[in-house]
């Protein structure tokens, strides 16, 4: 008994990745701190912080199934989750299930209640997907219609996204595929078509899509304020007290924390309301307003040590699968980081992406944990037959 | 290790590296915003959320010499709108839009601005206009009116959720507790003008809508009067919604000031200005509406009363003067009511003149105390192509110096003034800017003119498109030496002459402020005595002049309006000629005789006869200073 006792701790500790827990326990530490300090100016702040833990908590689940579950068993089900990632995707749409919020229809809900934005665990989906897809070639895309039939899956969810219209989920979906097909070994030059496609594919919407309005004589398909938001990207001053006062609030915020900061719940900019979305989409203005350079440090250092440690995790995998699905999970979480703090500061064009374990909203929540458990399932069974 | 695992170890390192860059490039990012651009950012975020609203600060009082109140302030309910009201705002930034479909509509004027306007007698869109006003500071309240009457005030405050940012403050507001009296010298206040703006003192940090003085000592002591705004610092949020005061300045009230006038005094200048008024109209002329009178002190240049008419109320630009007021106050028919004639008006002096022809004569050997002229009522001196006449057309006969300025008899000035001609020298004229003649006194109020004494270079400047009249002849001279022709002088400018005269020949310069008080009452800083100009006329030549003019007012001229007189008084009557106009009624003069403590001078438009018009004024203006009993003095006087 004793022997087996002691195998079993052994089993544990052998499945539990230390740093990965310690890093993500701090990530969703830290983000609580500041998701607190900007709600509680505002109405029903503690409310909504209740409810930041109340995902936290909720987001443990998908951790421990997806952690429970043996990945490589997933390589199987590819053809169901396909189809349950169309769902995903397509289920906004479905009356009675979806509804409208800020010109986009992203969020599943029963009557008034919204319950979660379906394209959050999707993206975990996808990459499973993506991986088992990927996986096929085992590590040499150097075909044509190889490629062309990966990039298509990646192309068929970018337009399922892009019909709620989610510009910068779309975008993350992008930014994972890249980084499995990275990993997976596609040829240089595919990336270069592909980055010559999403070019031209951007230019060409924003065109095609100005032409339908006028044609349709209304604002449809992509939505004006999504294209302002992209233009404004390219000319900030374009339009100040529109789409460009966002940013601009979003940088004086920023910039006005300086090395340290306002301190938590002194920020000006954000308890005086000139920050849009202070705790979902522009909770680093806040922390950067508030805990200033050093601040931004710590959580810059964090994600280092979050995207070391699962590139890690990623090396210790036996079969190019599980490295695979690290590498979708990663992505997504660099893209994100990249994108939401690259917007607040001017560097990304302005899109709806929350930043991983720090902005308010469940389903994000819910899906980086689960990434975690992915992650975990991962390094769990890097010894595994 | 497998090849496959060495292929991914590359792509790992690449994957590491593609992380390194994004954070790197993120770090760098966030290092110059808020490491090296910080401070602008803090300053941009300031500026987002601090807005400064500024208190004005109580204007300083104006006092007469004995410290009795001229102007105060009193406190007033005003009715003012707060544009930080949420509606209110909305329709301020709806009407501010480029965009003319954005203007708020009549429907919605009439629902945020309904209710105050038809408790006030006011339109909607007046109320707006006030509102919307951007020449007042974005926070400002907006005072839609003043004086707002109790019952009128008690509506607004008991059913204040009706009337959207409506708020009933007190405000300080000019008084004028003696009406009119001294409404020229003291001047009134109004909105400052971008042109006033642009002109002032940077520091002085002038605001559109702010009150400053206009005229007067109102506009010429403004920065003494004005004191220091104070301010506020308030926090805003996003919407521009005030959130709490963050600093608070009280602002520092204007010093008051003590005039050299003295209210009783100029109480009975102002009413013997009417009365001579109404005395040239029992004389049959009809067109007298306008005149001044100024009392000075001869030693100091303390001006005691300053009177002007017509006059009017200082009270009526409060809280704005209307458009229909403000066109009658400066309509021509109504004969400028504003203008304080006794600096911004210059007239002939005519036989005042004299004493400056009649000095001249005696300084520079012309004359003398004992020559005799002859008078045949015609003066054919410059050839009997050229006559003139004296004011008495029979003629004085055998007459003195000293009896010709007793007389006022014309000839014995033409006398002079061809003799000056003939020298070539401009001497009349270069006495007579030794006593200040031809150029400003100095006097401490705005809008003071230079009057002209004309001379052969300023003939040919002024007709320079008329060749023809650009020669100085003979009789320029001699019309001069009677204060006619070119000649033109304004009432304190005479004034001042004969506080020269009387003051041994130093003149000095005229002002009204007495001095500057502080904050405790007392005298903080005092307006010094200067001399204006020292004629360098000798005391002899001084002591022929005032004893003529003393002959004057006992036995000359001037002897009716000074019968019964306790005091010794030297002035000269004056009556002077304006081409389409009766002729303008003058008296100078400054007494004691003997010991001299005042100079007047006295001028009716198209009032007639100094002697008998204007001299009766200076008679009861001395008389309140000299202890003198005040009368209504009915005489003639038919000179010149």
């Amino acid at each position: 008994m004793r022997r087996v006792e002691k195998s079993l701790g052994k089993q544990v500790r052998d499945s539990v990745n230390v740093p990965l827990l310690l890093i993500t326990i701090a990530l969703m530490v830290y983000g609580s701190i500041v998701v607190n300090s900007a709600t509680a100016g505002m109405v029903g702040g503690p409310g909504l912080f209740k409810r930041h833990l109340v995902g936290i908590a909720v987001g443990l689940i998908p951790l421990a199934v997806a952690w429970a579950i043996d990945y490589k068993k997933l390589k199987h089900w590819t053809g169901p989750l396909l189809t349950f990632l169309a769902f995903l995707l397509i289920s906004p749409r479905i009356p009675g299930l979806g509804t409208t919020a800020k010109g986009a229809t992203s969020w599943l809900a029963i009557g008034d209640v919204r319950l979660f934005q379906p394209s959050e665990p999707a993206k975990l989906v996808f990459i499973v997907v993506m991986a088992a897809l990927i996986a096929e070639y085992e590590g040499r895309i150097d075909k044509p219609r190889d490629a062309v039939r990966l990039l298509g899956y990646l192309g068929i969810a970018i337009v399922l996204i892009l019909l709620q219209p989610d510009l910068g989920t779309g975008l993350v979906f992008v930014a994972i595929a890249f980084t499995m097909l990275l990993v997976g070994g596609m040829k240089g030059r595919y990336f270069a078509v592909l980055a010559l496609v999403a070019i031209v594919g951007v230019a060409g919407i924003l065109g095609a899509d100005s032409t339908l309005d006028r044609m349709a004589g209304k604002d449809v398909a992509l939505k004006d304020y999504q294209k302002d938001r992209l233009l404004v990207f390219v000319d900030s001053t374009r339009d100040p007290a529109g789409a460009g006062y966002n940013l601009a609030q979003s940088k004086i915020a920023i910039g006005s924390g300086g090395v340290s900061g306002t301190g938590l719940t002194s920020g000006t900019q954000s308890n005086l309301h000139f920050l849009p979305e202070r705790h979902t989409d522009f909770i680093f203005a806040v922390l950067g307003e508030e805990l200033g350079f050093t601040g931004a440090l710590l959580l810059l250092g964090l994600y280092l040590a979050l995207l070391v440690v699962s590139l890690a995790i990623a090396a210790s995998s036996r079969d190019l699968y599980g490295a695979l699905i690290v590498a979708g999970v990663m992505g997504m979480w660099l893209f994100q980081i990249l994108e939401n703090i690259g917007m607040t500061v001017g560097m990304m064009p302005i899109t709806g992406i929350p930043l991983p374990f720090m902005s308010f909203g469940s389903s994000s929540m819910v899906t980086n944990l689960g990434g975690v458990g992915l992650l975990l399932s991962v390094w769990s069974r890097r010894y595994g037959t | 290790m497998t090849t496959f695992q060495q292929q991914l170890k590359s792509r790992f390192a690449a994957l590491g590296l593609i992380v390194i860059l994004v954070l790197a490039s993120l770090l760098l990012r966030l290092w110059s915003m808020q490491v090296l651009s910080g401070e602008k950012y803090a300053a941009a975020a300031k500026n987002n959320r601090i807005r400064e609203i500024s208190l004005d600060a109580p204007r300083g009082r104006i006092l007469d010499r004995n410290g009795k109140e001229l102007v105060t302030n009193r406190a007033t309910l005003a009715v003012s709108i707060d544009p930080a009201n949420d509606e209110v705002r909305e329709l301020i930034i709806s009407g501010q839009s480029a965009d003319k479909a954005d203007d708020p509509t009549r429907a919605d004027l009439e629902r945020v601005f309904g209710g105050v306007a038809g408790l006030l007698g006011m339109t909607p869109q007046e109320v707006f206009e006030k509102v919307a006003d951007s020449r007042v500071e974005a926070l400002r309240p907006r005072v839609v009116a003043i004086d707002v009457p109790l019952d009128v005030v008690s509506q607004l405050s008991e059913r204040q959720q009706e009337f959207p940012g409506v708020r009933i403050d007190e405000v300080a507001v000019r008084e004028y507790p003696n009406g009119r009296l001294g409404a020229h010298v003291i001047g009134y206040t109004g909105e400052i003008s971008e042109k006033q703006m642009a002109a002032s003192d940077p520091t002085a940090a002038y605001e559109l809508g702010d009150i400053v003085g206009k005229a007067g000592v109102e506009a010429q002591y403004e920065n003494v009067l004005q004191g220091d705004k104070g301010r506020r610092l308030i926090e805003v949020n996003a919407s521009g919604k005030p959130q709490r005061v963050i600093e608070e300045q009280s602002p520092v009230p204007g010093r008051d000031i003590r005039l050299t006038i003295d209210i009783e005094v100029q109480k009975v200048a102002e009413q013997a200005l009417a009365d001579a008024l109404a005395e040239a109209h029992r004389q049959n002329f009809r067109k007298a509406k306008a005149g001044s009178a100024v009392v000075i002190d001869v030693k100091t240049g303390e001006v005691l009363a300053m009177a002007s008419a017509p006059t009017y109320d200082p009270a009526v630009f409060l809280g704005g003067i209307s458009q229909e007021e403000w066109a009658r106050l400066t309509d021509k028919a109504s004969e400028y009511p504003l203008n304080n004639r006794v600096v911004m008006a210059a007239y002939p002096p005519a036989s005042t003149f004299k004493v400056i022809t009649g000095l001249a004569g005696l300084q520079y050997d012309v004359t003398n105390s004992g020559k005799t002229y002859r008078c045949a009522g015609k003066w054919v001196g410059m050839g009997t192509q050229w006559p003139k006449m004296c004011w008495k057309h029979s003629g004085h006969g055998s007459i003195s110096f000293d009896g010709g300025v007793e007389e006022s008899c014309d000839v014995v000035f033409y006398e002079i003034g061809y003799e000056f001609y003939k020298r070539k020298a401009e001497e009349l004229q270069s006495f007579s800017r030794t006593f200040g003649l031809g150029s400003d006194t100095g006097i401490d109020l705005p809008g003071e003119v230079s009057g002209r004494i004309p001379d052969a270079a300023w003939k040919k400047a002024f007709n320079e498109n008329y060749p023809e009249y650009q020669t100085w002849l003979p009789g320029d001279t001699v019309n001069m030496s009677i204060g006619q022709g070119d000649t033109l002088t304004t009432p304190l400018q005479m004034a001042t002459v004969y506080a020269g005269i009387a003051n041994g020949g130093t003149v000095m310069t005229p002002h009204v402020l007495k001095d500057v008080l502080g904050s405790d009452g007392k005298v903080a800083r005092s307006y010094e005595p200067s001399v204006l100009v020292n004629t360098g006329v000798s005391a002899p030549n001084l002591a022929i002049m005032k004893n003529a003019l003393v002959r004057v007012t006992t036995q000359g001229t001037g002897a009716g309006a000074f019968q019964g007189f306790g005091v010794t008084v030297a002035g000269k009557t004056g009556t002077a000629e304006v081409y389409g106009k009766d002729d303008y009624a003058w008296f100078c003069a400054f007494a004691p005789a003997q010991t001299p403590k005042y100079a007047v001078a006295v001028v009716v438009e198209q009032g007639g006869h100094g002697g008998s018009v204007t001299a009766p004024a200076a008679r009861n203006i001395l008389a309140k200073l000299l202890g003198q009993k005040i009368v209504t003095v009915h005489t003639t006087d038919i000179s010149r």
